[in-house]
């Protein structure tokens, strides 16, 4: 009844103090409810767009989950190296379209620097099947005179300020240089940013990206993450030295056809001159999402006892309430309310209280997706979309509401009881 | 036009009755002072008439119906479309407007809304100016008024739409003298205008002389006498 709702808005907002609290608690908890959920879609959305077109990915026999996270998502270290040796026999297997080898372990001011060939930008792709696409300037030569190129993702670039013709030094390690660190810097062996890409909201955005030869060329006078004391080799002179590497840190490998793939990582996982192992992108995130699920689930079942928590506090608001408001509902009767309209009138209050709090909820939630995107972006190439909210936001959100209008039923059913107990007299 | 006859009505859990009644007739029309000190059952005897109680055994009807043959929706609706209530004391809900307390019987009631004159909303500015509170009021909220105005308010409330039935419990006790004095003018002339059967309960028997007939509850309400 149209009546009955305008005069549970109203007595709803006659205790506005009181219930302030309880539709804070609210927000807060499908905030939670819904802030986690858009994270968890975003992140499994943001690591299986990261590689696409890519059939293998190959690397030292550590594990699936482990090599897809430090070979794709630039995220923790290698253990090991792999030999180019080995990177070309599987070139040549002939159910192999191409390779792109991958050289990791360098930095750039915290972000991580990839050495590949050319062909880099030429196969790798990601979301659905998307290449590589420059905004600025051209791919690094990877010739001799080229040597010291650097190609920037979007994010470094907009992040550090560069332009074409930036000069940068590159970091031994993986972790930022704090204070200056001179000592582990390749600060004799500048490179100069000659291209930068376009956005891609993949980990590529906050890479640098360097030729092979170039990787070579400053570890030649490096021994074990240290410079050799008393061995300077000048940036012209490296380029006397031989400049094909000799390891990688992995390799993307792309197959003529798709039914090839278990052979092609058969035949990596026996291969004999080194231990190897070949995983499936899919595969891999799949392993990812169970050993991560558990946690989730954790914090998912957190959030929910939370929403609980916070529309028990208001049933316990409105059911503290009530006794004051018998002489209201007796008005009520006198007017020709029964006692079936109580109860809707409580619950209808209930309910609003509930709608009001979810709303701020589901605003504040997209209000922390705005503001914690760029920096989540930066630092774990993970892009928060500040897009439509998906079906199962919906569903936690309707779950919240309905859950609000079962619990005001509790004090609606009380006050049916009262108003029936009272009549037109209430015992105050 | 309301017809009581031999109602016996416990509380709950009560192990005695609180009302014998044998009989009680009052036609349309009437003003009917009832008259009796508290504790005597007046409240029970008005929820018998309004149809909020139904008693254990007896009859009560309400303009030719028994209220035990409607059932507790039908019951309320009935109320709503016939009966005007005014209580004591807090007869307002203090979150709404003078003017949106005076208009909710209308709310309830399809019935009372259509007999308003030109609209739900005419109707109660004109009660109200009829019950001379100041336009200045009608928007307040009903909680920033004197007792006095609310009472008056509560009045144009009960008398919207034309209730064919008005009952008053103790309307007046919490007025001092000249606030009573006018409201029982206000409320007697209404209910004349309006054609309304008003049911009127005190303890202040100075009140009786206005009325057309007056009743004693204690000597009505056998329970008391047998007690």
């Amino acid at each position: 009844m149209r009546a009955l709702l305008s005069i549970s808005l109203r007595s709803a907002l006659n205790r506005r103090g009181t219930l302030m609290l309880v539709v804070l608690s609210i927000a807060l908890a499908t905030a939670l409810l819904l802030s986690l959920e858009r994270l968890r879609t975003d992140i499994r959305s943001s690591f299986s767009q990261a590689v696409s077109g890519t059939d293998l990915v190959v690397g030292a026999r550590t594990g699936p989950v482990q090599l897809m996270l430090y070979a794709v998502f630039r995220v923790g270290g290698a253990t090991n190296n792999i030999s180019m040796d080995s990177v070309r026999a599987i070139a040549q297997h002939r159910a192999v379209a191409w390779v792109v080898p991958l050289s990791l372990g360098d930095s750039h001011r915290g972000h991580p620097v990839l050495g590949s060939s050319t062909d880099y930008f030429k196969h790798f792709a990601y979301g659905d099947k998307q290449p590589l696409v420059l905004a600025q300037g051209r791919p690094f030569a990877a010739t001799l005179d080229g040597l010291y190129e650097a190609v920037i993702g979007a994010e470094v670039a907009q992040s550090l300020g560069y332009g074409l013709g930036q000069r940068i030094t590159l970091s031994h390690g993986l972790a930022p240089s704090v204070g200056g660190d001179l000592a582990s810097e390749h600060a004799d062996k500048p490179f100069t940013v000659v291209g930068i890409l376009a956005r891609t909201g993949t980990p590529v955005d906050r890479t640098v990206h360097v030729s092979l030869q170039a990787i070579e060329a400053i570890h030649l006078d490096w021994a074990g993450g240290a410079p050799l004391p008393g061995m300077r080799i000048a940036p012209e002179f490296a380029r006397k030295f031989d400049l094909e590497p000799k390891q990688v840190t992995a390799a993307l490998v792309g197959l003529k056809s798709r039914a090839a793939v278990f052979n092609v990582q058969r035949f990596v996982a026996n291969y004999e001159a080194e231990p190897l192992l070949a995983v499936l992108p899919g595969v891999a995130l799949d392993e990812l999402w169970a050993a991560v699920g558990l946690g989730e689930k954790a914090l998912l079942a957190i959030s929910a006892l939370v929403a609980l928590v916070s529309l028990a506090s208001l049933v316990a608001v409105v059911l503290a309430g009530l006794n004051e408001r018998r002489r209201e509902l007796a008005v009520l009767r006198a007017v020709g309310a029964g006692p079936r309209h109580v109860l809707l009138l409580l619950a209808a209050e209930g309910a609003l209280v509930t709608l009001a709090g979810a709303l701020l909820g589901a605003a504040a939630a997209a209000a922390a997706v705005l503001a914690a995107g760029p920096w989540v972006q930066e630092r774990f190439g993970i892009s928060l979309a500040a897009s439509a909210p998906t079906a199962a936001q919906w569903g936690l959100f309707a779950a919240v509401l309905c859950a609000g209008m079962l619990a005001s039923l509790v004090p609606g059913w009380r006050a049916y009881r009262m108003s029936l107990a009272d009549g037109l007299s209430p015992r105050t | 036009m309301l017809t009581l006859k031999n109602i016996r009505y416990a509380w709950p859990g009560a192990d005695h009755d609180t009302l014998v009644l044998d009989e009680l007739h009052i036609p349309a029309g009437r003003t009917v002072f009832m008259h009796g000190p508290s504790g005597c059952g007046k409240s029970t005897l008005l929820g018998l008439m309004a149809g909020v109680l139904l008693a254990q055994s007896g009859s009560a009807s309400f303009l030719g119906r028994e209220w035990r043959s409607l059932a507790g929706g039908a019951r309320d609706a009935r109320r709503a479309d016939h009966v005007g209530v005014i209580f004591q004391q807090f007869n307002l809900l203090p979150y709404l407007s003078v003017l949106d307390n005076v208009m909710l019987p209308c709310r309830f009631s399809a019935l009372r809304a259509g007999r308003c004159a030109g609209g739900t909303a005419a109707a109660a500015r004109s009660l109200l100016q009829r019950v001379g509170l100041p336009q200045t009021l009608w928007q307040r909220r009903a909680d920033a008024l004197s007792v006095g105005q609310q009472q008056r308010v509560a009045a144009a409330r009960a008398l919207i739409g034309q209730p064919e039935l008005v009952i008053a419990d103790e309307p007046t006790s919490s007025l001092d003298a000249a606030r009573r004095d006018d409201f029982m003018q206000l409320l007697l002339g209404e209910c004349a205008a309006g054609s309304s059967t008003l049911v009127f309960v005190s303890h202040d028997e100075r009140l009786a002389a206005r009325f057309d007939q007056r009743l004693s509850l204690p000597e009505l309400n056998r329970a008391q006498q047998a007690a």
